[in-house]
């Protein structure tokens, strides 16, 4: 049917002084913006603070120690959580797990072979591997095994580039670090030493130790140490809310400190993604008000063009055809919104990454695929609303 | 295009009028190239039974068949295409875009579905003495005037059954036979049929069978 609208469209009072319609416009605008800005900037914060994140599987990671006073120095017996330490914590409904940080009950001392004329006394420890942030699959140990594969907290890496000049040692990159052998002396209790060979495989940022697979240091503790229970000087916790004011009044009345700086990198993306998903559902709110105060003034345009709709009906217009070029008249005006709202977005992107991220590489110029599929899909959306809404006023006039 | 009546009463017509009525109350058959005149005073429903046959009003009890359809199950969709292509009508009302130019009015049927060129607009609006008001906008014509364009736009497209009611009331005998003249030539064309309603006889219309409503 190649019928024109063209004769048609002066039958609908569409001009006139509408302020709803213009508001609408208006409201729409802000509201897709603000829309898209948010999910831009959802978006950034992801990719920003993607590396750091303490938090996995939306929990905090926490670990504790006894807090070692005057009283109890040299006592280690009253500084070490015992198992039924651990078991008490365990049944605190605000702590969702423990893991106790076990560490060797011998000597070790670490250098690194031939390569950096570097030896030190060290330490290692252990940690169930839900605890740990970053676990490659070669990080495993069975008894026979030379190689024991370790995870250096990032720290320590920092650290040692901070004093390694000073010391006439080359300051090492994290990829270079994990292809430098060590070697692991272990000394048993009759003081021999075993021979180890040892391997970065990952870094964390949630430990601030050396860690070893949890079966080697068992063994090795069995082996070489002297002791029989289980001791840890620190536990490891999984918790819900780091901030819980329940935990930390427990904390305090035990006389435990928390870690707690590590959480704060967590925290603040909790806060920035809360910020940007307020502004975004804000938005979502702002345009679905702007839609509903564009419906009313397709109404008012139905309901004041009732009569030459109705004679079209009359004559044998399909409601669907009028419906479709009713509504359609309106699409230009919202694709021009959303384009308008997209090229603002695109803008602050723009001027977000060169001056206030000063060009991160994490970061693009450019807006995200998902923002440019929510724009399209705001211009789907209003127009089959719209449809929808005209035919069926169109019907009730039947 | 077969068209059944059954057992039809406006809801707010007592029984009692189907007794004396050809219409209200009885089974009826009409197709194509019946010309079918019912003759009916006023107050008998003349206009309903047209606005029940076009569906615009559906405050009736019994059936209206089309095709064996019956008319209360067509959907809006499926009555904008009977009116597009099997159902036309005059209206005694009228209903012209009044600020439209009848030439306008008559376009706005016409493209709908085509059965003649836009030039027959013209040729049939001098056949009967409209020509020089075509441009002129519906409202400031005059009765007469918009009653000849109504039975023109009735004749711009295709259809099976023409329904007309008093389409000459505001028509002097010369115009409206002249009218009358068109209608039928245009019936003949398309092999239709008619329902036409009036007062009282008109003998200008070749009618095939008579009903009193």
């Amino acid at each position: 049917m190649s019928l024109s609208y063209k004769p048609i469209q002066p039958l609908l009072q569409t001009s006139g002084k509408s302020s709803s319609r213009w508001f609408s416009y208006i409201g729409l605008g802000v509201g897709v913006l603000l829309l898209l800005c948010s999910v831009q900037m959802f978006v950034n914060i992801q990719k920003l603070l993607k590396e750091g994140s303490i938090r996995k599987d939306g929990h905090d990671y926490v670990s504790i120690t006894k807090i070692i006073t005057n009283e109890t120095m040299g006592q280690p017996e009253k500084n070490l959580f015992h198992e039924p330490d651990i078991e008490d914590v365990k049944k605190q409904p605000f702590i969702e797990g423990v893991s106790p940080l076990i560490s060797n009950d011998f000597r070790v001392k670490l250098s690194a072979g031939n390569m950096l004329p570097f030896s030190t006394d060290m330490f290692l420890e252990s940690l169930d591997n839900a605890f740990i942030d970053t676990i490659p699959p070669n990080f495993q140990w069975q008894p026979g095994q030379q190689e024991i594969p370790l995870i250096l907290s990032s720290d320590f890496l920092e650290i040692y580039n901070v004093f390694a000049p000073g010391q006439g040692l080359p300051q090492v990159s994290k990829e270079t670090a994990m292809g430098i052998p060590v070697q692991i002396t272990c000394y048993g209790r009759a003081f021999e030493e075993n021979q180890f060979s040892g391997r970065i495989v990952a870094f964390s940022d949630r430990v601030n130790s050396v860690l070893v697979p949890k079966s080697f240091l068992l063994w090795a503790n069995e082996q070489f140490g002297n002791k029989t229970t289980l001791q840890a000087s620190r536990l490891f916790l999984k918790l819900k809310d780091a901030n819980d004011p329940q935990l930390i009044q427990y904390l305090d009345a035990k006389g435990y400190k928390i870690n707690r700086d590590k959480t704060l990198l967590g925290r603040n993306k909790i806060i920035l993604q809360a910020i940007f998903s307020g502004l975004g559902v804000f938005g979502i709110l702002v345009v679905i008000l702007a839609l509903m105060l564009f419906s009313f003034y397709l109404q008012l345009v139905i309901a004041r063009s009732k009569e030459s709709l109705q004679l079209l009906l009359t004559l044998g217009y399909s409601p669907r055809w009028l419906s479709k070029n009713v509504s359609g008249k309106f699409i230009p005006v919202y694709v021009f919104i959303v384009l308008a709202a997209l090229g603002c977005t695109q803008i602050i992107q723009w001027a977000f990454h060169r001056f206030v991220m000063f060009g991160r590489p994490e970061l693009s110029s450019f807006v995200h695929w998902l923002v440019l599929l929510i724009a399209v899909s705001l211009i789907a959306l209003s127009a089959t609303v719209n449809y929808r809404m005209v035919k069926g006023l169109l019907n009730k006039l039947y | 295009m077969q068209l059944t009546l059954k057992n039809i009463l406006p809801t707010y017509f007592e029984q009692g009028r189907k007794q004396n009525s050809g219409i209200w109350g009885k089974d009826l058959h009409f197709s194509n190239g019946d010309l079918i005149k019912i003759v009916a005073p006023s107050g008998t429903g003349k206009t309903s039974l047209i606005h029940f046959l076009y569906r615009m009003r559906i405050d009736f009890e019994g059936s209206i068949f089309y095709d064996n359809k019956s008319l209360k199950h067509f959907s809006n969709e499926e009555i904008a295409n009977l009116r597009r292509n099997q159902l036309s009508v005059v209206l005694q009302d009228m209903r012209l875009f009044g600020e439209q130019t009848l030439f306008q009015n008559l376009e706005i049927k016409r493209q709908l579905n085509p059965f003649h060129p836009p030039e027959k607009i013209a040729e049939m609006a001098e056949r009967l003495g409209i020509a020089t008001r075509l441009n002129a906008p519906a409202k400031n014509c005059s009765y007469g005037e918009q009653q000849r364009a109504v039975i023109i736009r009735a004749l711009l497209q295709p259809f099976d059954f023409l329904l007309m009611d008093e389409p000459f009331s505001h028509l002097d005998e010369a115009n409206a036979r002249k009218a009358m003249e068109l209608i039928m030539e245009e019936v003949q064309l398309r092999r239709a049929g008619v329902i036409f309603a009036e007062l009282e006889r008109v003998d200008f219309f070749p009618a095939t069978q008579f009903i009193h409503l």
